[in-house]
């Protein structure tokens, strides 16, 4: 078990994606906008977009658009902000911004914001720090975060943050490594870092990693490719990524590979899907694993996404 | 030949779908929906002693008993596609309506049928969800909304980690909480509920986030009364990260209630250091007891870090009676030894056989060491007692060589804090 398997994994994406009739991708169909952005980032970082077909992805996200300038995860469901994140990550891998009204996102984002600075998840009123890193998020790569309280945002944010130095979904919420990410790459987005006690958190976050290498996402629970991504890309955020042993980790993703049919699982020997796939491909990324595009930790768009949308290259 | 094939598979799934909305409607007091294999059927039509003909699995699709509900592995796609498709037809007549109609009776019961079906079938498909806020919010009936909060028990019955049935019930409870006067009576089931869920499903973050959400709706008698409830959960449980933080979440909010009142103060605050003491010991009990423990460990950092900022603060308050300040230096002081007494008999390891150990000491060492970086007064403290940072960084660089950088970052590398 030494390599990266990039050609089976490329394989494995595009069959996923044209693989439409049996129950998993069936009753995933309702978030397909996020798994299109996980196969589409996974497929650019392995250097293999021009596989797709530009145009129809690109058509279908725009007919996910719903009147109010948010996204469904599908054609005909409702909107929501974390579909419209994907969607204009998708929009960004292929250049193709242009196409939105940008306008109309925004305004449906800076709708969104609460009073105390909070963000919603769309009309129905659930907050949650997810939803204000994507706010953000979205709102930076549209180059409108002067539509919102970005100074309120912050300050909700770090409302949310516990005294062992990580961050819950709410005040008061458990630290949990995907909260722990959001709430970080909002306040890196922001320029606001210097409200994190960098040693304290980074210290939560290393003692995530367990002895066979991989990270679990909180105390005493099993380690799993996908927090890869989140506690990693925060190590990196607040400057403390050499407190984990990166080779070990290295391993670890690689152990989860399947070899055969292509994809990565959340352990070895589980079912690999593509939502782990992604996050074991841009964790090597971040850990500069040789042969992939380097990843924006804040942005979760591959470097070169990131600097064409702020330097026009 | 190829449609009539089509059509009549498309014909079948809608019967199987209407069989599926039959029973739901028919045993409303339906509360635990699973899926089985064909393979399963037999043996729980024989454990249930039925004299009945017991179908062929070709045959068996529904299950129910008990208010119980079991559906077939092998109809799961058929029945979900044919779920959704009325779903969405449902949905989009309703919506075509829009508010200048009167709300059709027989548009809006088919929303709230089909969505229930899709809901049973796939718990995060958000549309039906909305669509049921949509139809109740215009009806504005309280059991209408009490209704949901059964629909959203019923789907974390088989998905107890489905973020949207958790939100749901959230909508619900800031809704009618307003309005009816039983919203204590609606956060003690809803705490309830999480640790009947948390008892199946370990580690739920979901769940015991629900719970801590519910603390800022609770009375001060409520919070007392989860705070004792959820300890014989937690003794049990002592992995369990999530009840340990449900804990300090209690306890925090106590600590603030204290701090926003005036009056009856000191006897409030006496209380509290019984409450914190109490913790603090029953919390060494478990680590004694429980060997290499990390939750345990965690909600000590998190115990005795307010604990000693507490007497921090107190220190401050009573620079100018001496006699008061020796007394809580003196109580500092033993509270220090303690914790190096905790140290000392769980960083001997026995045997390097013993995982448990080992991650036992490495525990006990990380512990005392966050503290002196988090309290500069227990640093002090250390340093009279003879502990350095160098005595620490030597037994963590030994018992847990793989975070050395970690150690290296923390404590300079000669040690020098
Ligand atoms: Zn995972």
């Amino acid at each position: 078990m030494g390599e990266l398997a990039a050609k089976k994994h490329v394989q494995y994406i595009l069959s996923v994606e044209k693989r439409k009739d049996d129950l998993v991708s069936v009753v995933m169909e309702h978030l397909r906008m996020n798994g299109a952005y996980w196969g589409l980032t996974t497929l650019d970082l392995l250097g293999k977009l021009d596989n797709v077909d530009v145009d129809k992805v690109v058509s279908w996200v725009m007919e996910c658009q719903h009147e109010s300038g948010g996204f469904g995860g599908n054609i005909g469901h409702d909107p929501h902000i974390l579909y419209t994140l994907s969607a204009v990550q998708i929009l960004a891998l292929f250049d193709k911004l242009n196409v939105l009204d940008v306008d109309k996102v925004t305004n449906y984002i800076a709708g969104l914001q609460n009073e105390d600075g909070s963000f919603s998840g769309d009309m129905w009123g659930e907050v949650d720090t997810r939803f204000s890193y994507i706010s953000l998020c979205c709102l930076s790569i549209l180059r409108r975060l002067n539509k919102i309280n970005a100074e309120k945002a912050v300050n909700y944010i770090v409302s949310c943050k516990n005294l062992d130095g990580g961050f819950g979904s709410t005040p008061g919420g458990e630290s949990h490594a995907g909260q722990i990410f959001c709430c970080v790459g909002a306040l890196a987005l922001t320029g606001s870092l210097h409200h994190i006690d960098k040693d304290l958190l980074g210290w939560w976050l290393c003692e995530r990693q367990v002895k066979s290498g991989g990270l679990n996402g909180r105390p005493e629970k099993l380690p799993d490719v996908c927090y890869s991504w989140w506690v990693l890309s925060s190590l990196i955020m607040i400057d403390r990524v050499h407190w984990i042993n990166k080779e070990k980790l290295v391993q670890y993703i690689l152990d989860c590979q399947d070899t055969e049919n292509g994809g990565i699982s959340d352990r070895p020997d589980d079912a690999v899907d593509v939502y782990h796939t992604y996050f074991g491909v841009a964790g090597l990324s971040l850990l500069e694993y040789p042969g992939l595009k380097a990843i924006d930790p804040a942005y979760a768009l591959p470097v070169d996404v990131v600097n064409r949308i702020f330097f026009g290259k | 030949m190829k449609e009539e094939k089509e059509s009549n598979s498309e014909s079948k799934s809608a019967d199987l779908l209407h069989q599926f909305e039959q029973i739901l409607e028919s045993n409303p007091l339906i509360d635990e929906v699973g899926f089985i294999h064909p393979s399963q059927f037999a043996k729980l039509y024989e454990e249930a002693g039925d004299d009945i003909a017991i179908p062929s699995s070709a045959d068996a699709t529904f299950w129910s008993r008990d208010h119980k509900l079991g559906v077939s592995t092998q109809v799961l796609l058929p029945l979900y596609t044919a779920a959704k498709h009325a779903f969405m037809a449902a949905i989009g007549e309703y919506k075509r309506f829009g508010d200048d109609v009167v709300s059709d009776d027989r548009v809006e019961s088919e929303v709230m049928m089909h969505s229930r079906a899709l809901l049973l079938l796939s718990s995060d498909f958000g549309t039906a969800w909305n669509s049921r806020k949509l139809v109740v919010s215009k009806k504005q009936h309280l059991s209408k909304f009490m209704d949901e909060l059964l629909l959203s028990e019923l789907v974390l019955s088989y998905s107890p980690k489905s973020d949207h049935a958790w939100s749901h019930r959230r909508w619900v409870i800031k809704l009618v909480g307003g309005k009816c006067s039983t919203l204590q009576e609606i956060v003690r089931k809803e705490s309830e509920l999480v640790e009947k869920i948390a008892e199946r499903s370990k580690m739920n973050y979901r769940a015991w986030n629900h719970r801590c959400w519910l603390v800022s709706y609770m009375t001060r008698e409520q919070v007392l009364h989860e705070l004792k409830k959820s300890r014989n959960w937690a003794e049990l449980h002592v992995a369990d990260n999530c009840c340990f933080h449900y804990r300090s979440r209690l306890m925090l909010r106590i600590l603030k209630d204290l701090s926003c009142k005036q009056e009856n103060a000191s006897s409030d605050y006496v209380e509290i250091h019984k409450v914190w003491k109490e913790e603090l010991d029953w919390n060494e009990m478990l680590i004694k007891r429980y060997i290499g423990r990390e939750a345990l460990w965690l909600h000590r950092r998190f115990l005795s870090l307010c604990w000693m900022e507490q007497f921090a603060t107190d220190l401050c308050n009573a620079s100018c009676h001496s006699e008061q300040k020796t007394s809580i230096s003196t109580v500092f002081g033993s509270f220090v030894d303690n914790e190096l007494r905790l140290l000392d008999s769980c960083s001997t390891v026995l045997s390097n056989d013993f995982d448990d150990f080992q991650a036992q000491a490495t525990l006990s060492a990380t512990y005392i060491l966050w503290l002196t970086k988090q309290i500069p007064e227990f640093q002090s403290e250390l340093q009279e007692k003879k502990l350095t940072a160098g005595n620490l960084k030597s037994m963590l660089s030994k018992m847990c060589p793989e975070r050395s950088c970690l150690w290296d970052s923390l404590m300079g590398l000669d040690g020098n804090v």
